[in-house]
């Protein structure tokens, strides 16, 4: 087990390296540049020249990536020239906005979303089933944008029972903050829940054709037993690999919601720092995020190790 | 002669040139003010005028017509866009950097909703002769946010750092050629002069809001606006947090007494237009500084919301590029704007808030403007340009597009319109930053030979013919290149004749429509949507806001 982690840890070295490699790459092939970005349309080809070489961006691009490199290894994260915020504070900030908003849906999807798969995958093919994956089904398919919209006309403006600012007012304790992110999680939660569900109903029905199954209920195991020790523990091998997946996409990929609602999160800040050149920026967002998608993974990896004997035993 | 005869003969000159009927009373207000008179001086010239009712100045009228009185006190929710960059008044470019500077600082001149000129920092001004000498008398009085007072030192430090080529200012581009460093100059401290490389009788206009990067800034600024905000407007900046929020409290020394009414702002930033126009409709916040057209229709719907509709002279420009087939033979350039019905594409694209266009920068919201026959959709003539420029049988052309407003809707209907005259349109949208992307001419705006370009308002055609007309300009994308319209465009610039100008204007104008480098179908108007309790919010004729006399009710 400790070697598992140990190996995957380092493992990840190489495959940052990969990604920021990939993202510098990507950057040079973009159009537009960062002395036009910061001057503007109306600047003079000049003054954007004249930028360009104080930024030092015109300078070759491999001698570019090792300055960058050597600075971000050391600790040393540096200033947006665009946006003149520093981007340790910026990426950590949004960061940690991100993760709230992303622990929320989780906490409340997680097991409603167990709960409905088993439920439907105990009562496999009946009325109740069909319903099951049909609604979660369907709810998943709906784009971030669309349903968030309808979300805020429906119960922030014609009811008027949530605020429709994702933002709580500065200096609010956790829980007013929890509340402001009521509404935005609610598309978050939608997705997830067709992914899980569905995740958690193939695992169940699976498991309950497992002769073991047959043997514990035969030996006169009450079916709480059987569902709670067995079913359960076993349909979530293939649940918590899906949502170690889905970390990926909670943390860095909520764009849409983040720009609906206004929240400064690192999806919207990966994608403001895209489109407007500002490539450290960029970059430390890109490696934080693919930082913590290789640790869920990691993590969902170790759960269903400790959950399943055969993974931990490499039978 | 002196400054005092010349506006004694300037004075009477207007007063004639109305009796004579080449000139009505508001266009004689409006020049009145262009040349520094006050609003009670350029009244009582109106007054002076024969005959007629007089008629009441169209800025002192903003408070009349059934408006609840003014009430102090309150904080202003406002949803505006973000802010590319940081916030630096030097360089800023955008809307929303510029909507937030011009709460804390001002400028010499502000441009009211009706293309007048209003004195803020300076009080009057004056020119001689040659329109190359400008000379302003400021305001007495006037201390910035930091207890320091405003004077001379500080209109010439902020004028000398703009026009520096280092500044890397977009206000480059609207003083090339006109204003040099230390062309500004301290007469004593309370008069500025600036002596211009070339004349130019719209000079007051330059040194207004709608340059906004003249902003009025101290001295000794610091270099970093968000750091040290200092500047003599109605509000202070508390706190600013880039891209998400920016919070204002009221400068209990403003050096307009009894303003501002507000408490304070708060403004919300949001990049996209949908999220901030539901922020509106949620009640989160009271106004929506920029609302989309798209979005009216909902805010339209809420009684509690009003729409405020500020006419703009901001040319919607269908460029075609004149020195590259097809469209360097005119009349496949006239076939075009032959094609489109201008009505229907306001209707459509703007439900009719709009002011129509006649392919020149001369709209007839400027003052003093051209009449000039108004150019209808008229397939015959198109189809019988076309065949008369060789393409008989059609022409395929693509229009290059960026998501921006309503330009991609508005290339859809340039492509609708003109498949029956026989030119087939197709669409290339490419992203926003990719349009303005590249090096000097190469810049993909200025290079593609048929595309949409938005340009923001100006409050003078003069400025509009200079950035966009002239042989060889910077943002010259349709490459125009015509001697005799430059040299009018100079003669424009030096005379002060109001006669003569609309002589000049007219000819110019002509020559545009004739030559149609660009089809203009319309001049966009800008929208705002608001509580139904919040009054006096000024646009001054763009996007521009100043709130120093807005009030909720």
């Amino acid at each position: 087990m400790a070697r598992l982690i140990l190996r995957r840890l380092l493992l990840m070295v190489p495959t940052l390296f990969l990604v920021s490699l990939l993202i510098f790459t990507l950057s040079e092939i973009l159009p537009g540049d960062v002395g036009r970005t910061i001057l503007g349309p109306y600047a003079t080809p000049a003054q954007v020249q004249a930028l360009n070489t104080e930024l030092g961006v015109d300078k070759p691009i491999v001698e570019r990536y090792v300055a960058w490199l050597g600075h971000f290894v050391t600790g040393n994260w540096g200033t947006s020239p665009i946006t003149d915020l520093e981007v340790w504070p910026q990426v950590m900030g949004a960061l940690g906005n991100s993760l709230l908003l992303a622990a929320l849906a989780l906490v409340i999807i997680v097991p409603t979303a167990i709960a409905l798969g088993v439920f439907a995958g105990l009562r496999k093919d009946s009325l109740i089933d069909r319903g099951i994956t049909i609604s979660t089904l369907s709810l998943t398919v709906i784009p971030e944008f669309v349903s968030g919209v309808i979300l805020i006309v429906i119960f922030a403006v014609t009811l008027k029972w949530l605020p429709v600012t994702a933002l709580a007012p500065p200096g609010s304790n956790i829980f007013t903050r929890l509340y402001y992110l009521i509404l935005p999680a609610i598309p978050l939660m939608f997705i997830e829940l067709g992914y899980i569900a569905r995740m958690a109903r193939v695992g169940t029905v699976q498991v309950l054709a497992m002769p073991y199954i047959r043997t514990a209920v035969l030996k006169g195991l009450p079916r709480r037993r059987v569902i709670f020790g067995h079913v359960l523990r076993n349909a979530m091998v293939p649940t918590v690999t899906v949502i170690g997946g889905q970390m990926g996409w909670l943390i860095g990929g909520l764009v849409v919601v983040e720009t609906l609602f206004g929240y400064p999160g690192i999806g919207k800040l990966m994608i403001d720092a895209a489109t407007t050149h500002d490539v450290v920026m960029l970059e430390a967002a890109v490696l934080v995020v693919a930082v913590l998608y290789m640790l869920s993974n990691l993590l969902a990896d170790v759960v269903v190790a400790v959950l399943s004997p055969r993974v931990r035993l490499g039978g | 002669m002196t400054e005092d005869q010349f506006r004694r003969e300037y004075a009477h000159h207007l007063i004639k040139q109305v009796n004579k009927g080449q000139m009505t009373r508001r266009q004689l207000l409006v020049r009145a003010s262009v040349f520094g008179f006050s609003l009670t001086a350029a009244g009582s010239l109106v007054a002076a005028c024969g005959g007629g009712s007089t008629s009441n100045s169209p800025a002192a009228s903003a408070s009349a017509g059934g408006n609840p009185a003014p009430k102090s006190g309150g904080t202003l929710r406002i949803s505006a866009p973000v802010s590319i960059t940081n916030l630096d008044p030097v360089t800023t470019y955008d809307d929303g950097g510029g909507c937030q500077i011009m709460q804390v600082a001002e400028y010499l001149t502000w441009v009211e909703d009706d293309m007048t000129l209003r004195p803020v920092l300076a009080e009057s001004w004056s020119s001689d002769t040659s329109a190359k000498v400008w000379t302003f008398k400021l305001r007495q009085g006037v201390t910035f946010n930091d207890g320091s007072p405003f004077g001379a030192e500080d209109v010439v430090t902020t004028y000398d750092r703009l026009v520096d080529p280092k500044s890397g200012s977009s206000a480059l581009s609207v003083f090339a050629g006109l204003l040099s460093p230390g062309g500004t100059v301290k007469v004593d401290d309370s008069t500025v002069a600036f002596h211009l490389d070339r004349a130019f009788a719209d000079f007051p206009y330059l040194v207004s809001s709608s340059v906004y990067n003249t902003i009025i800034l101290p001295r000794n600024y610091s270099g970093n606006f968000v750091k040290t905000p200092v500047g003599t407007g109605p509000f202070m900046l508390k706190e600013y947090v880039p891209k998400e929020r920016a919070t204002y409290v009221r400068n209990p020394n403003y050096w307009q007494k009894g303003f501002p009414y507000l408490d304070g702002l708060e403004f919300k930033l949001f990049s996209d237009p949908s999220a901030a126009a539901l922020q509106l409709q949620g009640g989160a916040v009271d106004m929506e500084m920029a609302t989309e057209f798209q979005g009216v229709k909902a805010l339209q719907a809420d009684p509690k919301l009003k729409i405020l509709e500020i006419k703009t002279a901001a040319p919607e420009v269908l460029k075609m590029r004149c020195d590259e087939a097809p469209f360097a033979d005119m009349k496949v350039r006239q076939a075009v704007a032959y094609c489109l019905d201008r009505p229907a594409v306001i209707k459509t694209l703007f439900d009719g808030k709009s002011t129509l266009g006649n392919d020149t920068v001369f709209s007839t919201l400027f003052p003093n403007a051209p009449q000039i026959p108004q150019r209808v959709q008229d397939y015959e003539k198109a189809k019988q340009l076309l065949a008369d420029a060789g393409h008989a049988d059609g022409l395929s052309v693509t229009l290059t597009t960026h998501p921006e407003t309503i330009i991609p809707q508005y290339g859809n209907l340039i492509a609708a319109m003109c498949e029956p005259a026989g030119i087939k349109v197709k669409i290339d949208q490419v992203p926003y930053s990719d349009y303005y992307s590249g090096k000097g001419m190469d810049q993909v705006w200025l290079r593609v030979p048929f595309a949409i370009t938005e340009w923001s308002p100006r409050p003078t055609a003069a400025q509009l013919v200079s950035a966009m007309l002239r042989t060889g300009g910077v943002w010259n994308e349709t490459h125009f290149a015509n001697r005799e319209h430059d040299r009018l465009a100079d003669e424009y610039d030096a005379t002060v004749d109001e006669a003569k100008r609309l002589e000049i204007a007219t000819k110019l104008a002509t020559i545009e429509n004739d030559e149609t480098p660009m089809v203009i179908a319309f001049f966009a108007s800008h929208l705002r949507g608001m509580v139904t309790d919040l009054y006096d919010v000024r646009g001054g004729g763009g996007m521009f806001l100043d709130l120093s006399k807005a009030y909720l009710a």
